[in-house]
């Protein structure tokens, strides 16, 4: 259900307006909207200094932020100052800043190191290769070519032998040696006359010279002994910068957690008195609360100011339930299903919460279609490890809960339909049907599905009458016909294939004909267009039925091509296979057929999006940004 | 001969509809991919957007059983 709202004004002495704003931020119960025009009150315009100020905490927000999260603190918690004073504000400031700069420098430096240390991770069977095959002498106006040649290269090296031979004759030499990684590192000694045309061959031949990283030396001959040196060095580099950073952390993490609190309260209150409107000696605070939550902040302003501010509740008329914020609150048996509705926009205050209905229909749905014992335990059970592993009230938790009351009536359904894994049930345990047998009673699953479809759009037209009753008669009125249009639809129809008896068609018949220019009447010419539509929507129900005698034809397939092989491994491999493929498509259809069912058809009966979302003046945290 | 028309019936009943099914959502999942990536709040809009076509093959379906069952009764 949507939590009743109540419209509230608070007013007090303009000198009071900060102290207000701050009681109304510790009760954390007021969502405040601008208050409506008056004559005499005027919108709240800061001073140049409280601009100025407002600036200044900004900016101290965005130091210690910052600061925050170059030490790796951005989800750190902590309380806000009751009582902070400017000398407060300037030194967090202060502080941030050199906190800051120093963990931006520790945080860059060990950037630094971990790259250098991967790099020379990345290359360190290369150049210990290289590191070998320097050794060996070499005349001293030779050209020194290091190579690297990918597992895939291993024709490159006799090509470019060749090449060499070609190029320079007997007068080169060349060594190599094979990596763990499969690649081959070559040294290739030339005279230096010929270095260019050797370049050029390689590049021809598209061998990749060794890049000797840069800071090391002038070739790798040089580098590489201060590469093993920095190999050695750089752990403990390292691990001396990490401990600089948490040394830096640990005295200052919780002053600063403290301090973004108080900032961010800050900077709650300056917003909020924006929104305030005042006259020269008064002011003017206007917000919504759940209406259970009137006589805590009552009583929270009464204790803080003893009747120097006052909290009035605003007539029902004197303000539009459009403009109330939602707060969605459901027993405890449907909340889960709430995340259903929430992937909506918003339900409109003083509309209709859908949510119970979800939560009654959306799993009779799935179980339906699913209808399947074997399936559904599974489903169970993947929903219990789930639920598990989860945390309260996180989003996982309650698909857990969702899949747990799908997997129920799925059993449920598949001890009516008898089924289990298909007709394996059947075939093994004896299970028969107690209700329907999807296989062959496919007239009657549909008429079931139809029947069941038209329950669920007759509720909804009732809902959208009802919701309608306060701000538009007229309309409700209008719904409402529709809803008994519909039953005479379904009498006439029935009627007329004689499930009913006949001699109910022509008064079915001859109450629509006399609804129907009432209908125009109320809702207009598109009336009849929107009643045709809502029959239509009956009509995709029998999706439930298409897509649950697909889902038991598939199960049974899967039992008789099983027991077509030869072999009984194969077999029952195969049919673990079919089943597993099948189970997935289980999981997956009627979740999104559902769904489908109360987004196009049962929503679009009644549901009016587009609510606000309730945010209370409150207490910043980090999990919950500014909240009570 | 009957039987081969009232199968050739059933299977263009329904497989005619789930040819438009699929061209419809074929040009409807490249966009509502599209605006996911942009908005992923839009989840659930997309979810509708591309669940309605099948409501063609779904009653393609049903005329296809219907012409079976019929066909088989008379």
């Amino acid at each position: 259900m949507i939590v009743p709202m109540a419209r509230v004004r608070i007013l007090g002495p303009r000198t009071e307006l900060a102290a207000a704003v701050r009681a109304v931020q510790d009760v954390g119960l007021l969502h405040l909207v601008p208050p409506a025009s008056q004559p005499l009150l005027e919108e709240f315009l800061p001073t140049s200094e409280e601009r100025r100020r407002a600036r200044a905490l900004e900016r101290a927000l965005a130091e210690v932020e910052g600061a925050l999260a170059a030490l790796g603190l951005a989800d750190a918690a902590g309380a806000a100052v009751a009582a902070p004073t400017a000398a407060d504000f300037a030194r967090w400031t202060r502080l941030a800043h050199r906190v800051r700069r120093e963990a931006v420098s520790l945080g860059e430096q060990i950037a630094r190191a971990e790259e250098e240390q991967a790099l020379l991770a990345k290359y360190h069977d290369t150049f210990a290769a290289f590191e070998r095959l320097l050794r060996r002498d070499g005349p001293a106006d030779a050209a020194v070519f290091h190579l690297v040649l990918r597992a895939d290269q291993a024709e490159a090296k006799a090509a470019l032998e060749a090449g060499l031979r070609q190029l320079v004759g007997p007068a080169f030499e060349s060594f190599s040696q094979r990596l763990p990684s499969g690649e081959t590192a070559m040294l290739i000694l030339v005279p230096r006359t010929t270095g260019e045309r050797v370049e050029r061959l390689l590049a021809e031949t598209r061998v990749q010279e060794a890049p000797v990283p840069t800071g090391y030396g002038p070739t790798l001959a040089a580098a590489l002994p201060r590469m093993r040196e920095r190999e050695g060095t750089l752990p403990r580099e390292l691990a001396a910068l990490r401990r600089r950073r948490d040394g830096l952390a640990r005295p200052h993490a919780a002053e600063l957690s403290r301090a973004r609190a108080t900032l961010r309260d800050r900077l709650a209150q300056v917003e909020a008195i924006a929104q305030s409107a005042v006259t020269p000696r008064a002011f003017v605070l206007e917000g919504w609360v759940p209406a259970a939550g009137l006589p805590t902040l009552g009583d929270a302003l009464e204790r803080g100011f003893g009747g120097a501010v006052v909290m009035e509740i605003l007539r029902r008329e004197a303000w539009r339930a459009e403009d109330a914020p939602v707060v969605l609150r459901n027993p405890r048996l449907f909340r889960p299903f709430e995340i259903i509705t929430r992937a909506l926009p918003l339900p409109r205050y003083g509309t209709i919460d859908p949510t119970p209905y979800v939560a009654t229909f959306f799993p009779m749905f799935f179980g339906l279609i699913l209808g399947d014992v074997g399936y559904g335990a599974v489903l169970g059970l993947a929903a219990l490890v789930l639920h598990r592993r989860t945390a309260p009230g996180s989003t996982l938790r309650s698909v857990a809960e969702v899949g747990g009351a799908c997997a129920l009536f799925a059993i449920i359904f598949g001890f009516l339909f008898g089924e289990a894994f298909g007709d394996l049930g059947r075939r093994w345990l004896g299970l028969r049907p107690l209700w329907l047998d999807r296989e062959s009673a496919i007239v009657p699953f549909l008429a079931l599905t139809l029947s069941l479809g038209l329950v669920h759009i007759l509720l909804g037209v009732v809902l959208g009458a009802l919701s309608r009753i306060r701000s538009d008669p007229r309309q409700a009125a209008g719904r409402g016909l529709s809803a008994v249009m519909l039953a005479l639809i379904a009498v006439a129809i029935l009627a007329a294939l004689e499930v009913l008896p006949k001699a109910l068609l022509s008064p079915a018949v001859i109450a629509l004909l006399v609804a129907f220019p009432v209908l125009v009447v109320l809702e207009g010419l598109v009336a009849p267009i929107e009643l045709l539509s809502t029959v239509g929507h009956v009509l995709s129900y029998a999706r439930i039925m298409a897509l649950g005698t697909a889902s038991v034809m598939l199960a049974v397939v899967a039992n008789r091509l099983a027991g077509a092989f030869g072999s009984v491994v194969i077999g029952v491999l195969f049919a673990l296979l079919f089943h597993t493929v099948n189970f997935a498509l289980a999981l997956f259809t009627p979740t999104i057929h559902a769904l489908r069912l109360h987004y196009v058809e049962f929503f679009g009966t009644f549901y009016s999006a587009g609510g606000v979302r309730y945010r209370p003046l409150g207490h910043w945290t980090p999990q919950a940004g500014q909240t009570a | 001969m009957t039987f081969a028309l009232l199968a050739l019936s059933a299977a263009l009943a329904i497989g005619i509809p789930a040819l438009a099914t699929a061209w419809a959502q074929s040009r409807i999942g490249p966009a509502a991919a599209a605006s996911l990536a942009e908005r992923p709040e839009l989840s659930a809009t997309v979810i509708i957007l591309v669940a309605i076509p099948e409501t063609m093959v779904i009653l393609g379906f049903v005329v296809a059983v219907l012409i079976v069952l019929r066909g088989g009764a008379a």
